[in-house]
């Protein structure tokens, strides 16, 4: 590993010599408080110093909405859209969307292989940034620390002028060769903590949520809870879709399409007929928790939720993931845990 | 060679992408209830297992899962029992032999016909759920040597809603098989049993120590069909059932189907009883 000093002076310089080499894609401010990944068309627009985007690097990889194929309804025939690898430079990374990708990693290449995710994963490369946590990062608490440098090429650690980079693997070499730098000496700076915790070790958390299937903390939050799916729409590691068609207003053209869907919105289990077999909300608050620290890491051994913070900072009725798992973990450790 | 040969094998499966199958026949069962005879693309085999789905399109309109109704040893084609509930179905019932819809799978974990060979076999199904149980029905029918005594309980609304009932004699013709049918709303000229599916159970002749029996009905069927199993003494570990969800895409992604953290499409939607017993929202 290399390890060089990235003053805050040059960082506009090193946004555009990533974009002699690919297509950058960075955070933006949109709005007042609010970021957004894009791709980068005003190197000084580049913001790494933000607390979560809107959206997380998913929407590259599982678009919200993605032709399946398309259909020509005079002959019945259908072509299917060839997936472009999505190979551009992911600048400014946080640890735990890294880590939400490679859940999504999983979860399209282990069972059934898709083509499609798997296409448009092939030739990104990453460089990551480290983060300060604020009220709703509980990442540390789900094994990711702000520092984690998994799955990156480049590693960026903020120092108060500029940045530690370290260059972490042979594609991230190219990628800053070409620009000088002066080397870096010293350590890492540290991480900066978390203000938001689960309180119990992670190895412990899916035995524990395994018991909670009749806590009273589902009903509590379904009390707020409008099923709106917004905890789904903007989660790192929610995959689930929906498929429809779309006809053109010739009515002989059309394509199929696939888009994000939420299992805290009503309709997502129904059945034909109308029966819906989570009609309750506190029955969809509990399978969508459930599959965050549950179902999925029985599997797997490791929780799906990645401590973002961004259902809670995005819910409109204020419910909070951790303080629901704190809720179960308080009551299954019997210590005294503030209510949601 | 089956269908699944027929796709890309290499690392990432195109997984959505139909095959374009004929409508050879189409038979009116009931009032809502058509049976599509389907030919895939150069008349090769399916590959199912009594149990499994497939999930059929029409372009424009959409794409839904459904029970394969025949069984596996009747090669060269398989049926679809399709009841019209909404859009793709309604569709579906104006469509004639020679018309062509997408077909993908087959998908899911059907009746482990193994588990079920040398034993006595009983079909508890209610209403629609008679045609999954069909393609199980069929194959003991046919390899009738290798199964003990068939026993088929049929329960359905009403004596016009009931489906197959040409073939129901049929099946009662068949060595070491009867067929026990009744309806809850009989019509004048019923002269069956009268009442829920439940009521036929107490009266059967059972041998408890070799039996496999496999449930399929609406929802609300399993709990009811589940407490008289068990008040005959049906061991859990004897008993299968088909459950019903809304498979979107059949290849355990779309999150549609999950019951806790079973995907039907993958681990269903024929579960071994004991595997399900203690999921939560699995049977009502």
């Amino acid at each position: 590993m290399v390890r060089f000093f990235l003053e805050h002076e040059r960082l506009v310089e090193f946004v555009e010599h990533l974009q002699r080499q690919r297509r950058v894609i960075a955070p933006h401010r949109r709005g007042e408080r609010s970021f957004v990944f894009q791709e980068v068309e005003d190197p000084a627009a580049v913001v790494l110093d933000y607390p979560r985007t809107l959206q997380s690097i998913r929407k590259f990889f599982l678009p919200p909405r993605e032709e399946l194929l398309a259909f020509d309804l005079t002959d019945q025939s259908f072509e299917a859209p060839e997936p472009e690898p999505i190979d551009a430079v992911f600048l400014g990374v946080h640890s735990y969307d890294m880590a939400a990708l490679a859940r999504l990693d999983h979860s399209f290449s282990t069972g059934n292989p898709e083509r499609n995710y798997l296409a448009r994963r092939q030739g990104a490369l990453f460089v990551g940034v480290t983060f300060e946590p604020d009220a709703w990062h509980f990442s540390g608490s789900v094994g990711i620390e702000p520092d984690d440098t998994d799955g990156c090429d480049v590693f960026l650690a903020r120092l108060l002028d500029g940045y530690v980079l370290d260059v972490l693997t042979e594609a991230g070499r190219r990628l800053v060769e070409g620009f000088e730098l002066p080397p870096y000496e010293g350590p890492r700076p540290p991480a900066h903590p978390f203000h938001q915790h689960i309180y119990v070790p992670q190895s412990r958390l899916s035995g524990i949520m395994g018991h909670s299937f009749e806590h009273p903390v589902w009903a509590e939050a379904a009390q707020g809870c409008v099923g709106c799916g917004t905890c789904n729409l903007v989660c790192p590691t929610c995959y689930c879709f929906d498929v429809a068609e779309n006809v053109d207003i010739t009515a002989t053209k059309g394509y199929r399409e696939r888009s994000w869907d939420g299992c805290t919105l009503r309709r997502f289990s129904e059945v034909a007929g109308g029966e819906v077999f989570r009609e309750h909300l506190a029955a969809r608050q509990r399978h969508r928790v459930l599959r965050k620290f549950k179902y999925i890491s029985d599997a797997t051994g490791m929780p799906w939720c990645v401590g973002c913070g961004r259902c809670t900072s995005a819910c409109p009725a204020g419910i909070s993931i951790a303080a629901i798992v704190n809720r179960i973990v308080g009551d299954a450790e019997r210590v005294p845990v503030a209510p949601i | 060679m089956n269908l699944q040969q027929l796709k890309d094998t290499g690392e990432g499966q195109d997984l959505y992408l139909p095959v374009m199958a004929e409508i050879t026949g189409v038979r009116k069962l009931t009032a809502l209830e058509n049976l599509y005879t389907v030919r895939l693309p150069g008349g090769v085999d399916l590959g199912h297992q009594p149990g499994q789905f497939v999930e059929v399109s029409i372009f424009g309109v959409g794409e839904a899962p459904f029970s394969i109704s025949s069984s596996p040893t009747r090669p060269g084609m398989f049926e679809l029992g399709i009841r019209r509930v909404g859009m793709l179905t309604d569709v579906l019932a104006g469509y004639t032999a020679g018309q062509r819809i997408g077909v993908r799978g087959p998908f899911g974990h059907g009746i482990d016909v193994e588990r079920f060979r040398g034993r006595d076999v009983l079909i508890v199904a209610g209403g629609i759920g008679l045609v999954p149980m069909r393609s199980m029905i069929q194959y003991v029918i046919d390899r009738r040597d290798a199964f003990g005594r068939l026993i088929v309980c049929y329960g359905s609304r009403s004596d016009r809603e009931l489906l197959f009932t040409d073939e129901l004699e049929q099946w009662r013709r068949a060595p070491r098989t009867e067929v026990h049918v009744t309806v809850d709303h009989p019509g004048d000229t019923w002269k069956g049993n009268v009442g829920v599916i439940t009521t036929l159970i107490p009266g059967l002749d059972l041998d408890l120590q070799n039996l496999a029996c496999c449930v399929c009905g609406p929802p609300v069927m399993y709990r009811f069909a589940l407490l008289a199993l068990r008040s005959r003494g049906v061991k859990e570990r004897d008993i299968w059932m088909s459950l019903e969800r809304r498979m979107k895409c059949g290849v355990g992604k779309c999150g549609h189907c999950q019951i806790n953290g079973s995907y039907v499409c993958q681990d269903g939607p024929v579960y071994h009883y004991p595997d399900i017993k203690g999921l939560q929202e699995a049977l009502e």
